[in-house]
């Protein structure tokens, strides 16, 4: 029985100690002295008092000791078994990171223009060289942001892993449910979490959004850029409509990065520092299973199911 | 005895002498000062003139009338024409420089200003200096014999005359003013409009393209809003205010403020001299005329630039469509916001309550 088994173990472990102790106390009372058979045993009524005073201490170091020894074997042990899938590709993280770099050029240059009233901006122009120098990297961002969504739109139309995973991204009605459940679930009503597939409802939702917004940013921003040649074909208000269009929506996905994204990448206790797949490209099982669990179950089957060659060599 | 007597005499002959020289000398070589009267006795006459080389008459005529009225009646002619030693006195005299008395410092009475240091860096004390005739001193806006106070309305720099003395020389500008909004009014002898000075000075004129320009494309803006900004004002001529602002918000005016050196500021559409209502025909803002005015820096501009709203203020119903565009937005954002910020406090919520059990 595993307390036996423990109490033998403490037992084994105060043995050891208080030996150690013993001869450590004896030593240091009797260095450099001659010591009589009268005195000997004087001292060892000394050192058996001294022993058992400190043994206590001494015991609830090693055991903390013992302890925290078999949490890190057992995170190693964990670390070495522990299985992990693929979940982003490199071609989709190198995506994302363009994309990324991207939006951050854009929101950094463009945010002071918004917002020209405030301090930072005061500091923000003259530091970057005037808004001659700040325009021209705004418009190296969005070259960057046009360039990588034509080539996910090619990437979704011409690759059999993009195709996959564009149907893997389409909203469902399953995702509604999904929603009403988790909301229960957190308001405590129910308990029971949604079981979801790949892309949650939060995924599907982050990936949507940013056709909304590249919608009204790249073509609310080519008519201002181009300005002179959008008013060769629309009248004015059509620009006018662009300006505020380009202004509203820019402060709305910044805030959805910097709140709704920097939570469920950073910020979320689950995930905190980070959430590792979008440089590593995989996600653990255990994660898995906690958050992706219908897609971990279609991966087992899968791999139980035999193979058709297999199955022809039984035969 | 003798030799007393004789000394004497010898030094009464010297001393007859000096004395006989020195009123020579003084007759030939010393002048008491000039009069005015010396000068009235031929200046005043309305006809006294001076036929140049070249044919052209100048007029000697100084009005002493008004001389004896201005700031400069207890003076002395020859206190400023101090080439002036006798009468008659040579042709040309050389030109008065008034900083004879006026700098700073000064015990003459004149005003403790030292305006000359300002002039000499305006492109007039630029001009001035190198030499070119046309160039204007002190003279040719204050007046020499005229010279009073601005409140004065015999001042040639009292608001109401400001355009004609800039006039002599800035025609065609003159002209122009004459005939806009700001000049119409100030025939009628409105007080708010401005003049020539309101907008560019006195003796700090620079060139536009100069930062250190009052005119200078950065500043134009701020100096329109001195007006037309301030609600006292503009209320008297029911001229909205709200322009100004919403100048500051568009793209032009936030580039302007930050270095850009060729965007539109308000004279750029308006116009400097030449400012009308927009129902004139003649206004640079005209419907008519929006392709030409925006045309100087858009190439190409259509009627399109007509069609659409200007100085638009996004959270007032007057904009229009704009109006609608930003509500939209506005609502947009808050209630996506919203929940999304909910559903992250949920979550917390839920995970701090679980990791305590």
């Amino acid at each position: 029985m595993p307390e036996n088994k423990d109490q033998d173990q403490k037992s084994q472990i105060r043995e050891k100690l208080k030996k150690e102790l013993e001869k450590e106390i004896y030593e240091e009372l009797t260095f450099g002295v001659e010591i009589t058979p009268e005195m000997e045993e004087k001292i060892k009524g000394t050192v058996s008092k001294k022993v058992s005073e400190e043994l206590k201490k001494r015991m609830k170091e090693e055991l903390k000791r013992i302890s925290e020894r078999k949490k890190r074997e057992e995170i190693e042990r964990k670390k070495e078994k522990e299985v992990f899938y693929p979940r982003i590709s490199l071609n989709q993280r190198v995506q994302h990171i363009i994309l990324m770099i991207s939006v951050i050029i854009l929101i950094v240059t463009g945010l002071p223009i918004k917002f020209h009233e405030s301090a930072w901006a005061k500091i923000f122009f003259p530091a970057l060289g005037g808004i001659g120098t700040v325009r021209l990297l705004h418009r190296i961002g969005a070259v960057g942001l046009i360039g990588i969504a034509l080539y996910h739109l090619l990437y979704l139309a011409f690759s059999k892993e993009g195709r996959e995973t564009f149907r893997e991204l389409l909203p469902r009605p399953k995702d509604l449910k999904d929603v009403w459940m988790m909301v229960n679930f957190l308001l405590g009503r129910k308990n029971e979490k949604p079981k979801m597939g790949k892309f949650t409802y939060i995924e599907k939702f982050d990936y949507w959004a940013v056709y909304w917004g590249m919608v009204i940013m790249v073509g609310s921003g080519l008519i201002l850029w181009f300005v002179n040649y959008a008013l060769k074909i629309f009248p004015k208000f059509v620009a006018d409509i662009a300006t505020e269009a380009h202004s509203d929506e820019a402060l709305l996905a910044t805030l959805a990065i910097i709140i709704w994204h920097l939570y469920n990448a950073h910020l979320n206790p689950d995930k905190f520092p980070m959430n590792k797949s979008w440089l590593s490209g995989k996600i653990s099982e255990e994660e898995m299973k906690k958050e992706h669990y219908l897609e971990w179950e279609k991966i087992q089957k899968e791999q139980r199911k035999p193979s058709p060659s297999e199955g022809e060599e039984k035969i | 005895m003798d030799k007393i007597i004789k000394s004497l005499i010898c030094f009464c002959r010297i001393f007859l002498l000096l004395f006989v020289l020195s009123i020579w000398g003084g007759n030939n070589f010393c002048q008491a000062q000039l009069e005015n009267q010396d000068c009235i006795k031929c200046h005043s006459k309305p006809d006294f003139k001076k036929v140049l080389p070249s044919g052209e008459s100048k007029s000697l005529y100084v009005d002493f009338s008004l001389f004896y009225r201005s700031v400069h009646k207890k003076e002395l002619c020859v206190y400023c024409h101090n080439d002036v030693k006798k009468i008659p006195h040579p042709f040309p005299l050389s030109k008065v420089d008034c900083r004879r008395c006026h700098y700073k410092g000064n015990l003459a009475g004149a005003p403790d200003l030292d305006i000359y240091a300002e002039y000499v860096q305006s492109v007039h004390g630029m001009d001035f200096a190198f030499g070119d005739p046309k160039a204007p001193s002190c003279q040719d806006c204050h007046g020499s014999h005229n010279i009073f106070p601005p409140s004065d309305t015999l001042s040639r720099i009292n608001k109401v005359n400001v355009p004609e003395t800039c006039g002599k020389c800035h025609i065609t500008i003159y002209n122009v003013y004459n005939l806009s909004i700001h000049g119409k009014g100030l025939q009628q002898r409105i007080r708010d409009v401005p003049v020539c000075n309101d907008c560019h000075e006195e003796h700090n004129i620079r060139k536009h393209t100069d930062p250190k320009s009052p005119v200078f494309l950065a500043k134009v803006s701020s100096i329109c809003a001195r007006c037309h900004g301030n609600m006292a004002i503009m209320k008297k001529y029911g001229i909205p205010t709200e322009p100004v602002e919403t100048y500051k918000e568009s793209f032009h005016g936030v580039a302007a403020k930050f270095g850009a050196k060729t965007v539109a500021d308000c004279n750029s559409c308006h116009g400097s001299h030449d400012i009308f209502p927009q129902k004139d025909p003649r206004s640079s803002i005209n419907l008519k005329n929006i392709p030409t005015t925006c045309g100087k820096c858009h190439p190409g501009a259509s009627e399109n630039f007509a069609k659409g709203k200007i100085h638009i203020n996004p959270a007032k119903p007057e904009a229009g469509i704009i109006y609608y565009v930003s509500r939209f937005f506005k609502y947009l954002t808050l209630s996506v916001m919203l929940a999304l910020i909910i559903y992250i406090i949920l979550d917390l919520r839920k995970k701090f309550k679980t990791r305590k059990t």
